[in-house]
């Protein structure tokens, strides 16, 4: 527990922390409790009941970890209850509980964990509860007939936490079982390597330095009862892969590494139990492990297109304010109808589209356009879902229902766009696909021939199985994993983060490069880039009128003319003007500070011409000063865009921005071709217009607005400053956020797309030398061993040049 | 060296191995490591009265099984 004695000592200092949430605060604000100190109400109230419940242990759990107060008021959760909500998120358990899946919202550390599973495993009927600390999703399994969700759910609340529903979909509980099952099977591969190895030690020291032919045997014996659970159990994923292969007619890896693992495997128990020749049951756990390891981390990386939806639809808010019989009501989004009075209050997200009836104030509309300037709306103005009230209160009519508002048509657009997403098929899987066969066919063939040339059963089987081991396609399926892995190292150096190894193959073949303009190509913030004082002013009073208005461009305008010497006077009737500008008295004269609508509303006349975006300051009617703004491009962006050009790709840009900026902005970076004022779905079209030409197109982007874009597109790239959900949607984060990590993107890329092609054919060559060897019969063990490491060796060899090549750049 | 030797002490490792491989799939199966953090902050959560509030859940659990039973009666 937190010593009281402590804070008498340190009353000196005016800083004291909240005996719940350790947030600092000065003394007298305070709420003093039998010697305990609250910021607020509700952490005086968390406080006192988890003493109640005897769950103080919390706070020594905790070692001051700071939280959020309990600050926030939340509705009735008696919807919880609904069964409209229970027939979508709960489900029954077999012995007859409910079970829920929640996000709880707040856990900042192991203690909350804790205090949340202790608190509602206190609860009558609460019958088990699971919380995963590191995504914050928690189970809960309770008795209906007990306790009533919503009891729960205000227990959560109440001890300063709060938790919403999510829908444990399919798709992410499957994804996670894969990845578990992954995890058995790997678990099985690496063990009986390991062991393998330190068997191989003994045989091959015996292989060159004599060995007896009994203790050969155990070793053999030995090898055998090890490769069998791998071959089997760790392997079973491809002989299901060969499996569905042959009911759809097509050959692929998996029907090489299954067919040439379980013969190799079937032809070392030949060898053990005759006693003659060389066992390679090592080949056979080689082989499934250094795959089904590769397979994993494909599997691994792939993104779950649920959990993107998670956070999509963790914007929208489920609920709206409704007015009926001019009472106000809270209903589901899904049962609001075309016509329905809706109520938005400052702060909130809209989920309806509709017309504005009632009231006026600014809107955030920067989730859908991506500009950041707040938009002023008054009535009979559209309002569209997905974007924010900033201080607007007000009331409208929807005009379209949920399910056809802008922001779910985006979701379900991404949805399809995620799941239709274009895959470039990989080289490798080609290749392999026409490898396999051939060697198949080439074994078959050899078998037949021995058969009728030696009438010799055992010797032509032999022979054949032999023809499938040598090409057993170690140094092919290694060729893409090896260099990809180098790759990826070098580029996550970089900063530049691919989400899925293939990934670097499509980008390597892509020959378009796609860029939206605000907040990728420019900073996405004015600068001021032209300054023009027509009379010599204080500066301090432009300061202090601006100090009031968080709008961009006045921000900009302050740390334009920013130094230390200036100093805030006190200004009276302060007026911010939507879209204009803002206003003040000073000493008994008008203060302005806006664009030229504004001047013009005050009575000065300005002549606008610039085309970049401008603000006037004015005193007393008398123009003093004119600054002009522009968004400027990054500082890289130049350079970067030139040598990405000389590559052979062509750079477009696409902008929800009016002609004109889009102009200025192409032609100060170099970019010949743009199209300007595409809204998100338009920019999404234009992609697969590029698609349709069969072009590979790269999308860089960082908003909302782009999410659409990037999701057709074949690599999105979110640069780091994005949106989460661009984050989400997208297949690399450039982390350093700089143009010239764009390029070495590509430039990593290309360079690794070129040693798997080398590789594959040093695999391909390897094969072409040994194969006819194998077929004539006379593949000796001393050859197929030394051959079979020495393609390997090889591959990682080259590959490891990705590196090399890279450094000398 | 005789090489039943040999091949007693390979069985042996290897059973010996596969008991700890074994307990790691149990572990794997039963979601210990699906939490990496509350796995790696399992330290500080480890004394006598986890051990307790973890039996009691477990009781918990058992009664409320066995109380559902009863109703069909």
């Amino acid at each position: 527990m937190i010593k009281i004695e402590k804070w008498e000592d340190l009353n000196l200092s005016d800083k004291i922390e909240c005996d719940h949430c350790h947030l600092e605060f000065s003394k007298d604000v305070m709420i003093e409790d039998e010697g305990h100190y609250f910021c607020c109400n509700g952490c005086q109230g968390v406080f006192h009941l988890l003493s109640d419940e005897g769950l103080d242990s919390f706070y020594k759990k905790a070692k001051g970890v700071k939280l959020d107060p309990q600050t926030q008021q939340f509705e009735d959760s008696s919807n919880f209850d609904a069964p409209a909500f229970y027939d979508k998120f709960v489900k029954r358990t077999d012995d007859g509980f409910s079970e829920v899946s929640l996000i709880i919202e707040g856990i900042h550390c192991a203690a909350c964990v804790w205090l949340n599973e202790k608190a509602l495993i206190n609860m009558d009927g609460v019958v088990a509860t699971n919380i995963n600390y590191t995504n914050n999703k928690a189970k809960i399994v309770w008795d209906n007939d007990v306790v009533a969700l919503s009891k729960i759910i205000d227990m959560i609340r109440a001890i300063g936490y709060n938790a919403y529903p999510y829908d444990a979909s399919l798709q992410e509980l499957k994804a996670n079982e894969e990845r578990k099952d992954y995890y058995l099977r790997i678990a099985v591969a690496v063990f009986a390597t390991m062991n393998m190895m330190t068997i191989m030690v003994a045989q091959y020291a015996g292989y060159f330095s004599g060995i007896t032919e009994d203790i050969k045997h155990i070793l053999n014996i030995g090898e055998w009862v090890l490769s069998t659970p791998v071959l089997f159990y760790s392997g079973w994923p491809f002989f299901k892969g060969m499996y569905y292969g042959l009911k759809t007619k097509t050959v692929n890896m998996d029907t090489l590494v299954a067919t040439g693992s379980l013969l190799t495997y079937i032809y070392s128990i030949y060898i053990t139990l005759t006693r003659t020749g060389e066992a390679y049951f090592d080949s056979v756990t080689m082989i499934v492990t250094f795959v089904l390891v590769g397979k994993f981390l494909e599997a691994l990386s792939k993104k779950s297109i649920a959990d993107t939806l998670d956070i999509m639809s963790k914007n929208l808010p489920s609920d709206v304010k409704v007015v009926v019989n001019n009472e106000v009501v809270t209903k589901n989004v899904n049962d609001i109808l075309i016509g329905d009075i809706v109520l938005i209050s400052a702060g909130e997200r809209v989920a309806l589209d509709g017309e504005l009836l009632e009231g006026n104030g600014t809107f955030d509309e920067s989730s859908l356009t991506g500009e950041s300037e707040p938009i002023y709306k008054s009535v009979g103005d559209s309002i569209i879902s997905g974007t924010v009230s900033i201080d607007a209160d007000i009331k409208y009519k929807t005009t379209k229902d949920y399910a056809h508002s802008t922001m779910s048509n985006i979701v379900s657009l991404l949805e399809n766009a995620m799941n239709n997403k274009p895959k470039i098929q990989q080289l490798a899987n080609k290749l392999s696909e026409y490898f396999s066969s051939t060697i198949l066919l080439l074994a078959a063939i050899t078998f037949v021939g021995w058969y009728f040339y030696s009438s010799n059963f055992e010797q032509s089987f032999i022979t054949a199985i032999s023809v499938i081991v040598i090409a057993c396609p170690c140094a092919l399926a290694l060729a893409t994993p090896v260099a990809t892995l180098v790759g990826l190292s070098i580029a996550s150096k970089k900063g530049i983060l691919f989400k899925e190894a293939s990934q670097l193959e499509t980008m390597a073949n892509a020959n378009i490069l796609a860029l939206d303009k605000t907040g990728t190509i420019t900073q996405g913030r004015p600068q001021v880039v032209n300054e023009k004082v027509l009379e010599k002013f204080d500066t301090s009073l432009l300061y202090s009128l601006l100090s009031n208005s968080k709008h961009p461009i006045a921000k900009a305008v302050v740390s334009h003319i920013y130094d230390e010497n200036l100093h805030c006077f006190e200004l009276e009737s302060l007026k911010n003007i939507p879209s204009q500008g803002i206003t003040a008295m000073y000493n008994g004269k008008m203060l302005a500070g806006g664009n030229a609508k504004l001047m013009k509303t005050i009575g000065i006349d300005v002549e606008s011409s610039s085309k970049n975006s401008e603000f006037y300051f004015a005193y007393g009617e008398k123009l003093l000063a004119k600054f002009e703004l522009f968004d400027m491009p990054r500082e890289d962006a130049i350079e970067a865009i030139v040598k990405i050009k000389k590559m052979g790709i062509d750079v477009i840009m696409l902008t929800g921005d009016h002609k004109q900026s889009a102009q200025k902005v192409a032609s100060l970076v170099g970019i010949t071709n743009f199209e300007a004022e595409l809204s998100p779905e338009q920019k999404a079209n234009y992609i697969d217009k590029l698609h349709e030409e069969k072009n590979v197109v790269v999308m860089a982007g960082d908003g909302v607005n782009d999410i659409l874009a990037l999701a057709s597109s074949d690599i999105a790239i979110a640069m780091g400053n994005g949106s989460d959900i661009a984050i989400e949607v997208s297949d690399v984060v450039l982390l350093n956020d700089t143009f010239s990590s764009l390029y070495d993107s590509f430039k990593i890329s290309q360079r690794t797309f070129k040693m798997i092609k080398q590789n594959l054919g040093l695999s391909l060559v390897y094969n072409m030398v040994t194969i006819p060897l194998a077929i004539a019969g006379y593949i000796i063990p001393l050859i197929a061993a030394i051959s079979m490491s020495l393609s390997s060796l090889l591959v990682v060899g080259n590959s490891m040049r990705i590196k090399l090549g890279y450094k000398d750049k | 060296m005789d090489s039943w030797v040999i091949g007693m002490m390979m069985s042996v490792s290897i059973f010996l191995g596969s008991i700890a491989l074994v307990a790691l799939l149990w572990a794997i199966k039963k979601g210990q490591f699906d939490d990496e953090e509350k796995f790696l902050n399992a330290a500080l959560y480890d004394d006598e009265n986890e051990l307790n509030d973890a039996a009691k859940k477990e009781k918990k659990r058992k009664d409320a099984s066995k109380k559902k039973e009863y109703i069909p009666e």
